[in-house]
């Protein structure tokens, strides 16, 4: 049993190919870009080290950067205020159809989710259009032209659309797994509560809602940390623009890596980009095993 | 009884407001996709009229054809078929053969480099297209298959060695106990003993990384710059830049590449919904 269960040989076989492409393409690059994140390298010529300065650049005197943490907490906000709760919602009513009906609604709002984003992007785009977007077209058609905009280019609108469209598209993501708490709740609580006279407000309130806790902890972390992660949404509606408005972290290391080629600088970002998202992510699942031992 | 009968008659009484109104944000949040559809349909400048959504007629499927030509549907549809069969073969059997080792096989640095994986589910995927794509270019690896399918499988994998070290927890021991005694080896162990069993967290791995890899687009369109190499989800982005004027055959693009993930939901929406679930709570 025991000789089975420690071959050497074997170990080295199941453990090193997955690890080694693990290692080669998540831990080496990282590694790499700590270097050239101290560097002024340009992707030509000789590499000059110019250690700390990129990252105290960025910290102190990159208000780019600063905007882009700022677009991230607040869509990080907005997402929990907004689709959040709508998600939770509409999970407890498609919970509460049933039949044929209940599947049939879930797997209508999950699919944005299984369209690629350069597909729901582009498609956003286009419906915003200031020309021919369906949006304009509607205002106008009940009597609110005067609110037409071109969305995603206005500096007072880009965000807020762009949030929009992100939100849009995570919606059956967060749906979906209220949705399955919900359904894994125990059923002789509910019963219980019924028999004992609890009206339907009562029962999502003092019940549902207390029980789903973990999964409604879980889901906002999830959205959280996700928030900081965005990118490919902006780089292909509003790539930051107007005038960096609507700019988040990873598309600003983008274009500053491959438009304005600085190298040194994109992995500086890059750098601290990774350091955010592990700090958000332990910060919170610590706190949250302390929220949970307590609770 | 008959008071059963009458309480599900009154539920379905009760429902129907219900019905009525998950039927309305239903359709409002699929909106943007069925006007896609419509004018994907219609000539180009039907856009450019004051309706919301018209009836085209006819229908221009002309648009769909030279989608399909212009926006090199077929080529790039069996590149990403290659890239994601082997991207996906690869998550899964390497998660399953990983996470196996990771948990009941007894060796030094089994606990360390597990937490290593692990620590990848944090790590942005944004954060290594500048360094891989320096890397990718030195090694001579960007503009090939590998390009893609390297880092596909390293994102791939924590998430999927995650959920299989969890579904492995569960499954009890003696199966395999028992299998070692009748002299098994470790390959043959693996093989016609733990795959079997880990069954339903293969599916699971599965669906997470199909939905991640099949539509992924920043990767594909940073590590690759030969068009014969290239992915269904570039085909959109592509044609927006050439064809920017042909907004209906545009349309008729993005519906070709939303095309199949949507069959692929249709006739597996149930699998793909317990996976995602499953592997969302896990993460």
């Amino acid at each position: 049993m025991h000789r089975v269960l420690s071959n050497k040989r074997a170990i080295f076989w199941m453990v090193f190919p997955g690890f080694a492409v693990f290692c080669f393409a998540v831990f080496i690059p990282l590694f790499y870009s700590v270097f050239l994140g101290m560097t002024d390298w340009r992707g030509y010529g000789e590499i000059h080290m110019v250690w700390a300065q990129n990252f105290s650049k960025i910290l102190f005197h990159d208000p780019v950067f600063w905007i882009s943490l700022k677009n991230a907490l607040l869509l990080a906000v907005l997402t929990m205020l907004i689709q959040h709760p709508v998600a939770l919602l509409f999970a407890y009513l498609i919970a509460k159809v049933g039949g044929k009906r209940e599947k049939l609604f879930r797997t209508l709002f999950f699919v944005p989710c299984v369209i690629s984003t350069v597909v729901t992007s582009r498609m956003w785009v286009a419906f915003l259009s200031p020309t021919y977007g369906l949006v304009n077209h509607f205002l106008k058609a009940v009597g609110l032209g005067f609110l037409q905009t071109d969305w995603l280019s206005n500096q007072r609108t880009a965000i807020y659309a762009l949030i929009f469209v992100i939100m849009w598209q995570g919606f059956g993501w967060a749906m979906l797994i209220y949705y399955s708490g919900i359904k894994g709740l125990p059923k002789d609580i509910m019963e219980a509560a019924k028999v004992d006279g609890a009206n339907r407000f009562n029962l999502l309130w003092h019940i549902t809602l207390p029980l789903l806790r973990p999964v409604i902890v879980v889901n906002l972390t999830v959205a959280l940390i996700s928030s900081f992660k965005q990118m490919e949404t902006i780089f292909l509606t509003t790539n930051g623009g107007p005038g960096n408005t609507t700019q988040f972290i990873a598309n600003y290391l983008y274009t500053e890596a491959f438009s304005a080629q600085k190298y040194g600088y994109a992995n500086a970002i890059s750098v601290l980009f990774v350091v955010i998202c592990i700090l958000a992510t332990v910060i919170l699942n610590h706190s949250l095993k302390r929220d949970a031992i307590e609770s | 009884m008959i008071g059963v009968v009458k309480m599900t008659q009154e539920k379905k009484k009760r429902s129907i407001p219900l019905t009525v109104l998950l039927t309305l944000v239903a359709l409002g949040q699929l909106v943007p996709l069925v006007w896609l559809f419509d004018f994907s349909l219609a000539k180009s400048g039907d856009l450019f009229g004051s309706n919301m959504f018209i009836l085209p007629d006819p229908p221009q499927w002309g648009n769909y054809a030279k989608a399909w030509i212009n926006g090199k549907i077929p080529q790039y549809f069996v590149n990403s078929i290659i890239v994601n069969a082997v991207s996906i073969g690869l998550v899964a059997v390497f998660s399953v053969t990983m996470a196996y080792a990771f948990t009941r096989m007894k060796w030094k640095l089994s606990k360390p480099l597990l937490a290593l994986v692990t620590i990848g589910i944090m790590v942005p995927i944004h954060a290594t297209l500048l360094p891989n794509f320096l890397i990718f270019t030195r090694l001579k690896i960007a503009d090939t298959y590998l390009g893609l399918i390297l880092p596909y499988v390293a994102f791939g994998l924590p998430m999927g060695t995650f959920i299989m070290t969890g579904f492995m927890e569960g499954v009890p021991h003696s199966v395999e106990e028992s299998a070692i005694l009748d002299g098994c080896n470790t390959r043959q162990l693996i093989f016609r003993i733990i795959f079997p069993l880990v069954r339903p967290a293969i599916v699971t791995v599965i669906i997470m990384t199909y939905i991640s890899t099949w539509n992924e687009f920043i990767m594909a369109a940073t590590f690759v710059a030969d068009d014969s190499l290239r992915t269904l989800p570039y085909a959109v982005y592509n044609f927006a830049g050439e064809y920017s004027a042909d907004y209906a055959v545009q349309f008729a693009v993005m519906m070709l590449v939303a095309l199949p993930s949507l069959l692929i939901y249709a006739f597996l929406s149930d699998r793909i919904t317990a996976g995602v679930t499953e592997g969302a709570l896990k993460g």
